[in-house]
């Protein structure tokens, strides 16, 4: 176990692997990053059963469940950046969410999840052409949420539940640039000075809401006997990223940061789904959200040549999903209770002119009797930058899933 | 446990592999400019000329030292080296013997400093040296009745010691004139301690302290001796004819004492050999016009708090007019300017030493620039850390203030390697002097005169 959650420690230490948005926030976890819906395309928040847990989209949807869901996430991603014929690849291993739902019968049901829903991250360097310092950049962001949530089934409409979560928004942020010296401007007896003189760029900060502890979702969620319908809305919200910028030769350096504060205006989002359940086990569904960006994202910037803002386009997100639910008998044949996942996506970025498309493969595997179960999802697509900074990238995510499954509390 | 142990290793080995694919660099490096981001970062020159400094301050070194190694007795360059003797001894049957003695006698010997005097660098015309040196002789003595005074005296610690020889009052004074003689033979010198302190040593009966200070202010010159905790400790003892017995006490610990006799109270003047410094401060106004007019917007730019950090100093140097006809030196040799600035530290202003950074071309071509005593006209100081601070704080209109100090002779004022080394022929190349000398130099007119400061500018600004 101790060896269990040191790799878990290991794993969160790094993050996303998405280059676009760096400076902005960096690259969405959608719909919490969750193996289990992301096997579907990020389909689902419709969805209800027994023990489906938390839905960041939807905080009404566990209403439904009856049993104490605790899962947490992993994802390996790989990406390969294209532009004009060049391309290289980067990657990653990190931990985008832990959930843990709780239902209390007739009081409902609380739920708490650890999201990372924004993050960026690279960590590369290249052989400088000046000089004999390697040209390193390094980015690590993470917009992290504690989303505390509570949702009820209607006393009379018991079809109908409400639910409402908090998203209490924390992180940090550093950026590092460190490079030798262009001496190409200097006279041939002044470049001595220069020498091989390495200078970093360094800028680290804080997230936080400006002006307020949370913003906070709503959702509205129908579970017919075939279809189930979801609706959530999600307040707009400024981050506050405050930052220290520094130009510094050393991390012994004393030199004074510029301290400055940038703000994000994050819209509302508005969000909704269905899922239509066949033959029993079988569904369907279709989920869209989207968020209406309308003013550009003050980069970190700051330095060289770099974009002082990232220009936004309205967000949204298309998800198919296919799910054939895992029979719950544990006599079954083992290929029976598992559950089989296939979906596809498409998303537009907050980012101007970036658009991601993207298709996945799911299968769920209990493990044992007590309803553990192991999630995993293989995705592919590719994200296409037709104009900025920013190239296309073809990308590759593993993500898996732990979910363990309870009866904590209850007697029958 | 098992499948579940299975696949997640398997993940590992998965994520491991996809690390081990290594990215090519050529796109990579594309990939970062069309980021914005280049390959390295510019740096430019600025030169501000015509800056004459707000304050020229001389801090003159007046602080007791210890002088357990070398230490240094007599006058130069307007500057007088006290020697003062820390000892103590519990020998009742001596003092007995002391008190019966009618020609007890009292010596001190000194032996010099051979490696000084015997070097090479050491003007090879100056040796011998004869003087007959007027002395003053003064000394506390202290009563005591046990060994445990011998030791309480030794748990004194350095420090408070030192600060207690500020407020010297000694039990008496007396005058004497002493035969000093140095040469490649005479390497001790034997001093006769007049007869009164004798008869101040007979009121002892058992143990005493004794504090023995040694000045010669009318000397011509400085002598160099070995300090107490040197292999040629001095020799302190006393004699006893009638008994043909004597007795060593020896001072286990040694202080050096300076004051200033500079009359000038306005004068740039640093001496050697003891921590003079002179604080130079300038007024920020020109530099900030100067960095302002160079990259062509207000300085510093006015973004977030106010600290400016688009910018940084990779190297700066001040130059000064220089003129070594208002000095004096003990051997001939030029002489390294120490440089240090303020920086701030937690608010605070401190001092930090600064670093030098060898130009080599100009080292092997014209010598260091940062020496006095030399050729040329100029003294170029390298004051990098302080004006990287300064630059970036300066919105506040703080000076930029700077202190220099006489540091060691240079042997090898070419040799770019600025520190003592081993050849290739495994011989050691001693690139400074490892005396001090007692130098005298004046930089007052250095101060009146407009210097140059020099800016070798990173810069993170994007293409305007």
């Amino acid at each position: 176990m101790k060896k269990f959650i040191l790799s878990l420690f290991v794993f969160s230490a790094c993050s996303f692997a998405s280059v676009i948005g760096l400076d902005a926030l960096g690259e969405e976890q959608i719909a919490g990053g969750m193996a289990s819906t992301a096997g579907r395309g990020y389909a689902g928040g419709a969805k209800t059963g027994d023990a489906e847990g938390l839905s960041v989209m939807n905080p009404a949807r566990n209403a439904f469940d009856t049993k104490v869901v605790f899962n947490v996430n992993f994802l390996l991603e790989m990406v390969d950046l294209q532009d004009h014929g060049n391309d290289f690849g980067v990657n990653n291993i990190t931990m985008p969410s832990f959930n843990l739902s709780f239902p209390m019968g007739g009081f409902g049901a609380m739920g708490v999840a650890l999201w990372q829903s924004y993050s960026s991250y690279v960590d590369e360097e290249v052989s400088g052409k000046q000089n004999s310092i390697e040209t390193s950049v390094e980015y690590q962001s993470s917009v992290y949420e504690i989303v505390p949530s509570y949702t009820l089934r209607l006393p009379i409409i018991r079809n109908f539940s409400i639910g409402a979560s908090a998203h209490v928004v924390m992180g940090n942020s550093t950026r590092k640039i460190s490079m030798g010296p262009n001496t190409a401007e200097l006279s041939s007896t002044d470049k001595w000075a220069a020498g091989n003189t390495e200078i970093s760029d360094y800028v680290d900060g804080t997230w936080e809401i400006k002006n307020h502890p949370a913003y906070y979702t709503a959702a509205l969620q129908y579970r017919g006997h075939q279809a189930s319908f979801y609706f959530s809305y999600t307040t707009p919200h400024t981050l506050l990223n405050k930052l220290d910028y520094n130009f510094r030769m050393s991390e012994l350096d004393t030199l004074a940061p510029t301290k400055y504060s940038r703000e994000v205006e994050v819209p509302a989002m508005l969000a909704t789904g269905m899922n239509f359940r066949f033959m029993k086990r079988n569904n369907v569904m279709l989920d869209v959200a989207s968020r209406g960006w309308d003013k550009d994202i003050e980069n970190i910037g700051g330095s060289f040549n770099m974009e002082p803002v990232t220009e936004t386009q309205k967000d949204l997100l298309v998800a198919v999903g296919f799910q054939r639910d895992g029979s719950p008998l544990f006599y079954d044949p083992y290929l029976d209770r598992m559950t089989y996942r296939l979906g596809g996506w498409y998303k537009t970025w907050y980012v101007k002119d970036v658009y991601e498309l993207g298709g996945s493969l799911g299968a769920g595997f209990p493990l044992g009797r007590k309803g553990t179960l192991l999630d995993l999802s293989f995705q592919g697509g590719k994200r296409f930058a037709d104009s900025g900074r920013a190239w296309d990238e073809i990308f590759l995510g593993f993500r898996i899933g732990l979910m363990g499954v309870g009866n904590w509390g209850q007697t029958h | 446990m098992k499948k579940f142990l299975v696949v997640f290793l398997s993940l590992i080995a998965l994520g491991l592999t996809a690390c081990i694919f290594d990215s090519d660099e050529t796109v990579m490096a594309s990939w970062l400019s069309d980021q914005g981001i280049p390959s390295g970062y510019k740096v430019q020159t600025l030169s501000v000329g015509d800056l004459t400094p707000v304050s020229a301050e001389v801090f003159l070194d007046s602080a007791p030292k210890l002088a357990n190694d070398r230490a240094v007795l007599g006058t130069t360059a307007n500057v007088s080296h006290d020697l003062v003797f820390d000892a103590s001894f519990y020998d009742p049957v001596f003092f007995d013997d002391l008190k019966k003695s009618d020609s007890a006698e009292a010596h001190l010997a000194l032996r010099v400093l051979k490696p000084f005097y015997l070097s090479k660098s050491f003007p090879a015309d100056s040796l011998p040296l004869k003087e007959d040196v007027s002395l003053k002789i003064s000394w506390k003595l202290e009563k005591g009745a046990s060994k445990s005074f011998v030791d309480s005296v030794a748990e004194i610690p350095d420090s408070l010691w030192l600060k207690s020889l500020t407020k010297w009052k000694p039990d008496a004074t007396v005058d004497t004139t002493v035969s000093f003689t140095v040469s490649s033979k005479d390497t001790i010198v034997r001093i006769k301690i007049p007869s009164s302190f004798v008869s101040a040593m007979k009121k002892i009966s058992k143990a005493c302290r004794l504090q023995l200070r040694l000045s010669a202010p009318e000397a011509s010159r400085t002598y160099r001796f070995y300090g107490a905790m040197s292999a040629f400790y001095p020799k302190l003892w006393v004699t006893l004819p009638e008994t043909k017995s004597y007795s060593e006490f020896d001072p286990f610990r040694m202080a050096h004492l300076v004051s200033n006799k500079e009359t000038c109270t306005d004068c740039a003047v640093l001496h050697g050999g003891v921590y003079d410094s002179l604080v130079v401060e300038y007024e920020s106004a020109p530099i900030m016009k100067a960095l302002s007019d160079f990259y062509g917007d207000e300085f510093p730019y006015a973004v977030g708090n106010g600290d400016d950090v688009r910018q940084t100093v990779v190297l700066a140097q001040m130059t000064f007019a220089r003129d070594d006809s208002q000095g004096t030196s003990e051997l001939g040799l030029p002489i390294q300017v120490v440089v240090g600035s303020y920086v701030d530290s937690a608010g605070k202003s401190v001092r930090k030493m600064e670093a030098y950074k060898l130009n080599k071309d100009l080292i092997a071509s014209k010598g260091h620039p940062n020496m006095v005593f030399y050729d040329g006209d100029s003294l170029t100081l390298q004051v990098t850390y302080g004006l990287r601070d300064f630059i970036n704080r300066a919105r506040d209109g703080r000076t930029f203030k700077m202190m220099m100090r006489l540091g060691y002779p240079v042997l090898q004022p070419k040799d770019s390697s600025y520190s003592d080394h081993v050849t290739s022929k495994k011989d050691t190349s001693y690139v400074f002097f490892s005396h001090f000398d007692h130098a005298r130099y004046d930089f007052s007119s250095a101060m009146k005169q407009p210097s140059t400061l020099k800016l070798w500018l990173a810069n993170k600004r994007g293409d305007e």
